[in-house]
């Protein structure tokens, strides 16, 4: 069953007078329980795919379908609501809010989500920094924290409400080869646990090789897809 | 920084609307205490020509003090006479304004014998009102000045009677006056009630009665009380007789306003600028509650609260520095302008100390205001910061 699908979709940007393709024709679909990783060079049109498929731009040409809604028909408001209801981000600088504690920082989804009671979201968040193995670090600050913490929270902010789909663009790329490793592998542990789908962009070998997919991209358009 | 700025808004508005209202009362208390008195009773006729101070608009005063003194709301009462007069030392004339006073009646009602820098305040008589024909007079400072004369030496007054001829009095300096009204040390004279009715050829007649109430907030309620009560004259409040000092007050206020307006725009923009620099450095903040699926409004929503708290906070101290700055000191100590008065020609005041009033109505309003004003300077950048693309916020780092 496919979460996130884009079929011939464009992206072009206008750089001054130059008409820039970013994205072109991709056809791609990926299936609830995928863990996988989207690898190309720089300027590939990684963080434009990712970009589309997390509603957060919409494609020029082509369409992208979450849950078999055409996101181009969607106001910016309504794209906020389907990132709201079935997408989570884990973001390379990990975008933590900094004047929030960990626990602070991993509820604001629930709150934004509108669907519990504290009492109910204290349960789901401190269930979830358990889970990602920090649940003694729930009254500290960004500041308090090594980036492997940080990321941490960052993985249990974007898992807390259950998404549909996890993205996460170059999850590794601000840490250490040992903390990354482990960041790694606990995302291997949330998709085979909880079934959460994970989309990672990347050029990081070691990310490559904990996927299951590898999607190879150059120029804006798929080179390979192997599973 | 934007809560200091606007707590440091608002203090500058407390202290500014204290000096504001401070003078105002000064410039009150000087008219009261020297001019006017609470109330003021003239012949009929007599306010609408007042510059001229005709004498032919006179009435007799027992017929009016005695129902006065008996009213419980009247702390004292004088009959007075004003007119034009000439001084002269035989070389040099100058104009002047002379007041004609039953030296004890008038002790209670005005300040004039504490104003007695030098020398003796005028001698009247303790039982009978205005008996005394003492031929001596007080001078104001600065008119005694420009005579060069002291206390002893003699001047002419010349002054036109009731019935338009002149008379000649040579009076003998006996006291100098230095008050806190300016115009009074400047032009005035005094000499005893009696010396004027005979002089001037008024028989029992003043030019006004004036009255000092236990209550000075009852002026109106006193006018209405007595309105028509006396044939023949007529009963204004101190305000009506004062009122160019109270259009200048009214003025005033209006200039207080603009200088408050301007103060607070200068604060609104600075405020906005503030707010608007922080949603920038807060891109990828913005970027990332975006992501999470934050709605525009929501984010507006976000930012235009986060000003409104610094709002409230920074007023809170703005009014709480305002409160102690103007209790403790403005209000005890003010400003010192002494070095200055004379080149401003003293501004109607001798005293160059400047004292602040306390004003408790202004706090709620300054609070509720600077609350006000920091939410709306908080649109614009909220707007700003929700029309950030998601993805242009969150390529910043």
């Amino acid at each position: 069953m496919s979460v996130v699908k884009m079929e011939n979709a464009e992206k072009h940007y206008k750089v001054g007078k130059v008409d820039v393709p970013a994205l072109r024709g991709i056809n791609l679909s990926i299936e609830k329980g995928d863990l996988a990783a989207i690898a190309g060079p720089s300027g590939s049109g990684k963080t434009t795919m990712l970009n589309l498929f997390g509603c957060l731009d919409k494609p020029t040409g082509g369409k992208v379908f979450i849950e078999d809604h055409d996101v181009v028909t969607l106001s910016p408001d309504q794209l906020a609501e389907v990132r709201n209801q079935h997408i989570g981000f884990i973001f390379q600088s990990f975008n933590l809010i900094p004047v929030l504690t960990a626990f602070e920082n991993v509820e604001f989804p629930l709150i934004l989500l509108k669907k519990d009671g504290p009492n109910a979201r204290r349960k789901k968040v401190m269930n979830m920094l358990a889970e990602v193995g920090i649940a003694e670090l729930a009254n500290r600050k960004p500041s308090e924290m090594s980036g492997g913490q940080q990321q941490r929270v960052a993985i249990a902010r974007a898992l807390v409400k259950s998404p549909d789909y996890v993205l996460a663009d170059e999850p590794t790329a601000n840490i250490d080869t040992k903390t990354g490793h482990e960041i790694l592998h606990l995302m291997e542990e949330m998709n085979q646990k909880m079934g959460t789908t994970f989309i990672f962009s990347t050029h990081d070998p070691q990310v490559m090789e904990h996927a299951r997919r590898l999607i190879k991209i150059r120029d804006g358009q798929v080179e390979s897809d192997e599973r | 920084m934007t809560l200091s700025a606007l707590a440091v808004a608002i203090l500058f508005l407390i202290i500014f609307d204290s000096y504001f209202k401070g003078l105002n009362l000064k410039t009150f208390e000087k008219i009261i205490d020297y001019e006017t008195a609470h109330i003021k009773i003239y012949a009929q006729g007599y306010k609408e020509d007042i510059d001229n101070l005709p004498l032919e608009k006179t009435f007799d005063p027992l017929k009016i003090i005695p129902i006065l003194k008996n009213d419980p709301e009247v702390k004292s009462v004088t009959p007075r006479i004003s007119f034009r007069c000439t001084l002269s030392n035989g070389i040099d004339q100058l104009p002047a304004v002379g007041l004609a006073v039953d030296p004890v009646q008038d002790e209670n009602v005005f300040t004039m014998k504490s104003s007695i820098s030098q020398g003796e305040y005028l001698m009247g008589s303790s039982t009978e009102l205005g008996a005394s024909t003492e031929e001596a007079m007080a001078i104001g400072a600065d008119l005694a000045q420009d005579f060069n004369a002291g206390i002893g030496d003699t001047l002419t007054v010349l002054a036109r009677t009731k019935y338009s001829t002149f008379q000649a009095l040579d009076l003998k300096i006996k006291g100098i006056i230095k008050s806190d009204d300016y115009t009074i040390d400047a032009n005035s004279i005094l000499i005893t009630l009696a010396l004027a009715q005979k002089a001037l050829d008024l028989g029992k007649g003043v030019t006004e009665v004036d009255v000092r109430l236990k209550d000075p907030e009852r002026i109106d309620l006193f006018k209405k009380k007595y309105f028509g009560r006396f044939p023949g004259s007529e009963i204004w409040t101190w305000k009506e007789v004062a009122e160019d000092v109270m259009a200048h007050s009214r003025s005033h206020d209006r200039g207080k306003n603009i200088v408050f307006f301007c103060i607070l725009i200068i604060a609104l923009v600075g405020i906005s600028n503030t707010i608007l620099i922080a949603a920038f450095e807060r891109t990828r903040e913005i970027g990332m509650l975006a992501a999470m699926g934050m709605k525009r409004g929501q984010i507006v929503g976000l930012f235009i609260l986060e000003g409104t708290m610094i709002g409230m906070v920074g007023s809170a101290l703005g009014c709480l520095a305002g409160f102690l700055l103007v209790v403790f000191w403005t209000t005890r100590f003010g400003f010192d302008l002494s070095f200055a008065m004379k080149s401003w020609g003293y501004i109607g005041f001798r005293s160059g100390v400047f004292l602040g009033a306390w004003n408790p109505e202004l706090i709620p309003e300054v609070f509720i205001f600077g609350v006000v004003v920091s939410a709306l300077s908080s649109i614009y950048p909220a707007w700003v910061a929700s029309r950030m693309e998601p993805t242009e916020a969150l390529r910043k780092y």
